[in-house]
């Protein structure tokens, strides 16, 4: 088994750093390139050897970048900054040691303006970086979830975008009535479903507490009053047949084709949306956000947003530690950062970045972060994935009536349960 | 690697000696996956085998059909796994598949939530697709078999009036013995690897009718991050398809052929 690891970290640095040497400090920044691509952190490479002529960055990058870090991490050889991807589990890279705390870094001076880097961040995003009480990840951009419509299709039926669970049900008849699918989903992947209606309902129920219980496997907590209300709406969109026939079987990208196409006229999502399906928009379609419709009269904060972040991390066994932080701050300088947002057409977790011009599809998601007193993010999925599997397994299950709402909880706190008397499985708290 | 604790993350493993087995016998959603396994070997390898042999047999006549199907029946196995999954989502999809359509114009309903979506028909829809893959392979197989027949036999057989059924029971059958024992280990191997399909076509789901050992193990590995349970999968899977060849080899040992003489 030594000798693969050997023979693996020879290999991969063989391909990925070359072999040259130089009197230069190396640099090595490996990203997820996703829907945003890569070119923007090698332009601030670029930019950032400039200013420090002994400094050579290579920044490279792939879809499935994760896959060859995880090789070099266990060979003790990584990258000096690295940006993994949704395919790595950034928490357990954390629990096997192989990350660097960034406190002292955080505390330090920020690449611009005075006061502290951390200081930089929005308080509410950074804080998704951590556990036990210290900084892992630090986020860079981040999504916004909610649900999505056209404003074309809408305002050609004079529908408006519902705010609440009754106003959603009143509309669900009048879109059917036209004979289109009120709700269409990524039934291959029901954690969005999870992200665009349970959890959030259950949080609109149950206030912030019930969801955060949830996350945090407090005994009892999936099986909440807030929770078994919430999975009964589900239940109910479901057997009034608000929900697109088959979209259980769909994928992400059918599902969401579907919604573009106009069979379905509306879907949980998050704010990559737009990116994720640009070359299969029709001509004319366009889709705008709204926050998922919450129950009046509920515990919960109205204005409450989930988002999600993407985390940068600095590897424990890095060679240049001190410079991929440097190289960092630069990126996350509100000049950069308000360039990120103007070329890629997202938000960022620098404070004050999003006062660019946004595109229109990302200006009603900004304002409902700005305006909103409850920023929140499902972290569990995270920490717990054979558990998370399960509640997306019971989800299915309820959708094709095989379980009741009842069931779907019981099955969700006997998982949880199972997870929580695991002595193998290092728990989490929700906040660090 | 099955007798650690390791994430595939560090070097950090821990010996857990067999921990990863006795996990593994109470897991039971791996039965699930094993019992998934045996229902697609069962059905989609009596398929193959019956519909290779078929295709095979009715194939040795000079017609345009069999010229036609001599060109095509390869066709699947030169298309990339991705392409048939995606051929296939399209075919089962709720609103515009073929398939929905065709059961609606016979007059049946089709599942409101889908084939690929539904509890009961996922898998045998997962099956048809694989077996549409794998079928050309068989009967390529079995035509070279029927090839190896001896000219003579074929001929007296001819002059004995034999066609048809009687043609096929008495001496394709019997002369085929040794290749229809290598179709099915074949199979057998063919079944135990189901990944890509499945995992492309439902990821599993609906809550799991469709997992398959090795898309369990992947999800063990490459989701869940444990490595050596995922490790203990792939040796219950590798045994698992060992016996099962082992059992056909044994079942199919005798030679029909040379029993009569």
């Amino acid at each position: 088994m030594k000798s693969f690891f050997a023979a693996a970290a020879i290999l991969c640095s063989l391909a990925q750093t070359g072999c040259g040497g130089s009197a230069k400090t190396d640099l090595e920044v490996a990203a997820f390139k996703g829907g945003y691509g890569i070119d923007f952190y090698e332009q601030a490479a670029k930019e950032f050897e400039q200013k420090h002529p002994n400094l050579k960055i290579k920044v490279w990058g792939n879809p499935r970048v994760w896959s060859q870090l995880e090789p070099r991490l266990v060979a003790g050889d990584p990258p000096d900054l690295m940006f993994p991807g949704w395919g790595m589990d950034h928490w357990a890279l954390v629990e096997e040691g192989q990350i660097l705390q960034l406190d002292d870094a955080l505390n330090g001076k920020p690449f611009e303006g005075n006061g502290s880097w951390r200081d930089t961040f929005d308080p509410a995003l950074l804080a998704l970086g951590k556990s036990d009480g210290k900084q892992w990840v630090l986020p860079y951009y981040y999504n916004v979830y909610g649900w999505w419509y056209d404003p074309g299709v809408f305002q050609k039926n004079g529908w408006t975008p519902p705010k609440t669970f009754d106003e959603l049900l009143a509309l669900c008849g009048k879109i059917k009535a036209k004979g289109i699918a009120p709700i269409t989903f990524q039934g291959q992947y029901p954690y969005y479903m999870l992200d665009g209606m349970l959890l959030p309902w259950a949080l609109s129920i149950g206030g912030i507490e019930a969801v955060r219980d949830a996350q945090n496997l407090v005994p009892g907590a999936w099986k909440s009053d807030a929770m078994l209300q919430a999975a009964k709406m589900i239940d109910r969109l479901n057997k009034e047949g608000d929900f697109q026939k088959g979209a259980v079987a769909l994928s992400h990208t059918e599902s969401q084709s579907e919604f573009l196409n106009g069979k379905a006229a509306m879907i949980p999502c998050g704010t990559w949306l737009e990116s994720e399906m640009k070359n299969n928009m029709p001509p004319g379609a366009k889709v705008r956000f709204f926050l998922t419709p919450v129950v009046k009269g509920g515990k919960g904060d109205p204005s409450a947003v989930l988002i999600g972040i993407e985390p940068w991390m600095v590897p424990k066994d890095a060679k240049h530690p001190d410079a991929a932080i440097d190289f960092f701050k630069y990126m996350t300088s509100l000049t950069k950062a308000k360039q990120f947002v103007r070329e890629k057409g997202t938000l960022t977790a620098i404070k004050g970045s999003d006062s660019e011009s946004l595109p229109e599809t990302l200006a009603e998601p900004a304002r409902c972060v700005r305006e909103s007193k409850t920023v929140w993010s499902v972290e569990y999925r995270n920490w717990y994935k054979d558990f998370d599997k399960e509640i997306q397994n019971a989800l299915t299950a309820m959708l094709n009536n095989e379980i009741t709402p009842e069931q779907f909880c019981e099955r969700a706190e006997k998982k949880a349960e199972e997870v929580r008397n695991d002595p193998n499985i290092k728990k989490h708290k929700l906040g660090g | 690697m099955s007798l650690y604790r390791w994430r595939g993350l560090s070097s950090n493993r821990t010996f857990v000696g067999l921990d990863n087995y006795k996990k593994l016998a109470a897991d039971h959603l791996f039965w699930q996956c094993v019992k998934n396994n045996l229902w697609l070997l069962v059905v989609g390898g009596t398929a193959l085998i019956a519909l290779g042999l078929l295709l095979a047999h009715g194939m040795q006549t000079r017609g345009a059909l069999t010229r036609f199907l001599r060109s095509i029946y390869l066709f699947p196995q030169v298309v990339s796994l991705v392409v048939v999954a995606i051929l296939w989502m399209f075919l089962y999809n709720p609103t515009h598949g073929l398939v929905p359509d065709l059961i609606r114009r016979i007059g049946i309903q089709p599942p409101a939530e889908g084939f690929l979506g539904s509890s009961t028909l996922a898998l045998p829809s997962v099956c048809a697709a694989f077996v549409w893959y794998a079928l050309g392979f068989y009967v390529m197989l079995f035509s070279a078999g029927i090839h190896q027949i001896p000219i003579e036999v074929s001929e007296a057989a001819e002059l004995d009036g034999a066609t048809g059924p009687r043609r096929f029971f008495g001496i394709t059958w019997p002369l085929l013995w040794a290749v229809r024992r290598v179709a099915c280990v074949y199979v057998v191997i063919n079944v135990m690897n189901v990944f890509a399909l499945v995992y492309l076509m439902t990821r599993g789901g609906p809550d799991r009718h469709t997992d398959t050992m090795l898309t369990y193990l992947y999800e063990q590995a490459f989701v869940d991050r444990q490595f050596g349970y995922a490790a203990s999968l792939a040796v219950v899977n590798l045994v698992i398809a060992l016996l099962l060849s082992a059992v056909v080899m044994v079942l199919l040992r005798r030679n029909p052929t040379a029993a009569r003489t």
